[in-house]
């Protein structure tokens, strides 16, 4: 009887958890798709900005003087490294730090006296280093990532073009979750400063784009450095949001994809628990069945 | 010859505007522009807070706040790219009250040659720009 008491608890312990995950599944699939939104209505601007880059690129190159762009010996790098707030959402943040880690080993055998600085936004990121006695430089809580409002970029942005440009650190990569597709999303380190490293180099953008035909001769106002000295800093700031809502919807994807499978292993060990609850309360019931006939045979 | 240019303006949340006007005016960061259809290709930088006027191919205007950002004329189509930007009906004055009141209180206990400084005065000069347009709009609806 007493196995029979606990089963009945496990069966009702197991649906509840098969109900909390779905309803978190269904949470993160909410938020991704708002991610997404949110990248698409960002997308027409990084568009602008890559494509005014591209128009200004060649007029600049011979006369101006563009500190960005200067690539010097590299002392000290540092990583800015996006992971969630939150746990629960398979091996989204394992994968990054682990491939953070082979990283830096790699860059330490070839450099043995190299410095490294980490910028952190998600707690998950910040404990894991922590915890390995790494030393974060800084960790971003404030606006929450989830927000994933611009205003973090730019915040992110300043912080890490400052260093750069103070000389703390000579180099700079974003280390994020690309999103492939909803069951895909690749740890992506992404050389951020000095800019000649971007895959969109000045010249890459103008090769890349098919754009309708750019009127090559246009005014520029007040010249070509001060426009691209202004407008640097913007396209930075929206590399590291595109970065930002990559890694967003990498871990909603990711969470969907674990709580998925929670609910499905629930619902799985709810059959099985439930089946063997049934045989044990049937058998139950023959064994008294027997008793009685036994007792009643007895009597006659 | 054509009578109208298309006007796109994008920001990081949305595309603001998308459509066909007969011409708009803006400040830069060396002076005011007023764009006509068929301007010259032209590429500037927009001042921190501005309004953008546009004067819609029927003869009414309508203005526009635009932060900090980029214009840039091509093939007749004049595209801005700010921070932010919004409509002058969209102004939500509580709230730009609200920017202008914390701005103007961390202004007071700063060194006024700190970067903190100057970026507070950056976000009070937004508000204030916004308030002037929203208190311009809601009156006699007239602009000039």
């Amino acid at each position: 009887m007493a196995n029979l008491k606990e089963l009945r608890g496990r069966i009702k312990s197991v649906a509840s958890i098969a109900q909390i995950t779905r309803a978190m599944e269904m949470v993160a699939s909410m938020k991704m798709r708002k991610v997404q939104g949110k990248a698409q209505s960002f997308h027409p601007y990084t568009e602008e900005i890559k494509s005014m880059i591209a128009r200004i690129a060649g007029r600049v190159q011979s006369e101006a003087d563009l500190p960005l762009f200067r690539a010097r010996a590299v002392q000290t790098t540092a990583f800015f490294v996006l992971t969630s707030d939150r746990g629960l959402c398979g091996s989204y943040n394992s994968n990054i730090m682990l491939e953070l880690r082979r990283q830096v080993t790699a860059i330490k055998e070839l450099d043995p006296n190299r410095k490294f600085k980490f910028y952190v936004y998600g707690r998950k990121g910040y404990a894991w280093l922590t915890r390995r006695g790494y030393e974060v430089e800084r960790f971003f809580v404030e606006p929450p990532l989830d927000k994933a409002n611009f205003e973090a970029a730019k915040l992110v942005g300043q912080a890490l073009v400052d260093a750069w440009q103070s000389g703390a650190v000579d180099e700079v990569r974003i280390f994020y979750s690309r999103f492939q597709s909803m069951i895909k999303f690749i740890p992506t380190s992404l050389p951020f400063l000095p800019i000649a490293t971007l895959p969109v180099t000045v010249a890459g953008a103008v090769q890349g784009k098919q754009a309708p035909k750019l009127e090559l001769d246009f005014m520029l106002e007040p010249d070509a450095s001060t426009v691209m000295n202004r407008l640097l800093p913007r396209f930075l700031e929206t590399v590291v949001f595109d970065a930002m809502l990559q890694a967003l919807a990498s871990e909603h994807a990711s969470r969907r994809m674990a709580m998925k499978t929670a609910t499905d292993a629930a619902v799985r060990m709810h059959k099985q628990i439930k089946k063997v609850y049934n045989r044990a309360r049937q058998e139950n019931i023959t064994k008294e069945l027997l008793d009685i006939i036994g007792g009643a045979s007895a009597v006659e | 010859m054509a009578s109208e240019l298309h006007l796109r303006v994008v920001t990081p949340d949305r595309t603001v505007v998308d459509r066909k006007v007969a011409a708009v005016s803006f400040r830069g960061i060396d002076g005011g522009y007023g764009i006509l259809p068929l301007h010259a290709p032209l590429l500037t930088a927009i001042a921190h807070a501005g309004a953008v006027r546009i004067t819609e191919t029927d003869g009414k205007q309508a203005v526009m706040f635009a932060s900090e950002g980029f214009a840039q004329m091509q093939n007749n189509v004049l595209t801005l790219v700010c921070e932010a930007g919004e409509m002058v009906t969209e102004i939500d004055l509580p709230r730009v009250k609200a920017a202008e009141a914390k701005a103007r209180e961390k202004l007071a206990n700063l060194d006024k040659l700190s970067e903190e400084f100057i970026k507070n005065e950056a976000s009070l000069r937004r508000a204030l720009m916004r308030e002037l347009l929203a208190s311009k709009n809601s009156g006699a609806g007239s602009l000039r």
